[in-house]
């Protein structure tokens, strides 16, 4: 078996680096395409920010409880959780139906399905592509030994089986700039980038998003927190200070 | 690059030993946790395709990469880390697999380009 093979250098200079720069100009672009689609529209409904607020104002109350006195912790969680006029206090039967919501805001499907398409597009147009140009010959060796398992996977359009599996085709090249390129755009682009797959998955699962439901939960949660004061010695700390200064 | 910040403990003394977090010294912190492994995966990618490891070989050099990472961090925070970090475990292991797949394609590409063309 032939230890090893020698490839063109016209491989390198036509299919390897020009793959790689196509595939990353794709992901700037896509990140500036969907920045520039998504700050194009839309004022937020006032209701849903304020129970948004007041959300974010139960679990600030939560999460610096132990730094207030019990006394003012219970009155402040009265204030937001009682069963009349509580701000997180949802009268049964207002809730209105989440899936009636998104059908009557035809925005929202709109958005997810730029979103989706600015996602989707590109990757198939890519894949079309290096399919059509790139195939049925070698054109890279990736460093480390695999098994035969992969060889149908890695070595798409070669078929020779006495090839070493290390030796891939263009396609499985395009996979491997598809995922590794991921933290070079985070280095790039920055924070929020568009490109992270996994996030927009969250987003999408969120989509059915309630707000009455947050609500409740909060509630919930809020009235189950165990109040527990974080500066039991700190009145004679106080005390201490003061008495140092004085004297 | 890494400008860590505040510590994320403030004055643990005078409430009782109680460990205070500022929340967004901590994400800020573990952001630039990520990002130095990153990079320094696609630095260490790059280097292992150069010298032109193969196989184990390569494998080894990234968890020695990663090793030297945490180290640095540690460094970085004067090795005082619970003052920047809620425990070693971030600092070694957060982020360790997420730089492997960019490590792999800067390694087979520096790999290629200098050794088998």
């Amino acid at each position: 078996m032939a230890e090893d093979l020698v490839l063109d250098t016209a491989i390198r200079d036509w299919v390897l680096i020009p793959l790689s720069v196509v595939m990353v100009l794709i992901g700037i672009l896509r990140y500036f395409v969907s920045k520039l689609m998504r700050s194009s529209n839309q004022a937020p409904d006032p209701k849903m920010v304020k129970e948004g607020q007041v959300i974010i104002r139960a679990r600030n109350l939560r999460a610096a409880a132990n730094y207030i006195p019990a006394k003012s912790f219970r009155a402040r969680r009265v204030y937001f959780s009682n069963e009349e006029n509580g701000l997180l206090y949802v009268p049964k039967g207002q809730a209105q139906n989440a899936q009636a919501q998104m059908f009557s805001d035809p925005n929202m499907a709109m958005d997810m399905m730029k979103k989706n398409l600015s996602m989707i597009i590109p990757q198939t147009l890519t894949f079309a592509w290096v399919n059509f140009f790139f195939s049925g010959f070698v054109a890279a060796k990736i460093p480390f030994p695999l098994t035969q398992r992969f060889r149908s996977m890695l070595q798409n359009g070669i078929d020779l089986s006495t090839v070493d599996v290390s030796y891939v085709s263009s396609r499985s090249w395009y996979f491997l700039n598809l995922f590794g390129l991921r933290g070079l755009f985070s280095l790039i682009l920055g924070e929020e980038n568009a490109t992270d797959d996994t996030q927009r998955m969250m987003q999408m699962s969120g989509f059915g998003f309630d707000p009455t439901k947050s609500l409740g939960a909060e509630k919930d949660s809020l009235d189950i927190f165990q109040h527990e004061w974080a500066l039991p010695k700190f009145e004679q700390r106080a005390e201490a200070v003061l008495k140092k200064l004085v004297s | 690059m890494a400008n860590l910040g505040a510590p994320g403990k403030t004055a643990s003394d005078i409430t009782d030993e109680l460990p205070t977090f500022n929340v967004e010294n901590m994400q800020n912190n573990a952001k630039i946790i990520y990002y130095s492994r990153t990079f320094m995966s696609i630095i260490g990618g790059v280097i292992a395709g150069i010298l032109g490891f193969t196989g184990l070989t390569g494998f080894i050099f990234y968890f020695l990469v990663m090793a030297i990472t945490s180290v640095g961090l540690a460094a970085k925070a004067g090795f005082s880390v619970h003052s920047y970090f809620d425990g070693w475990n971030r600092i070694i292991l957060d982020g360790f697999l997420g730089g492997l797949l960019s490590f792999v394609l800067f390694w087979t590409f520096a790999y290629d380009l200098v050794h088998i063309f």
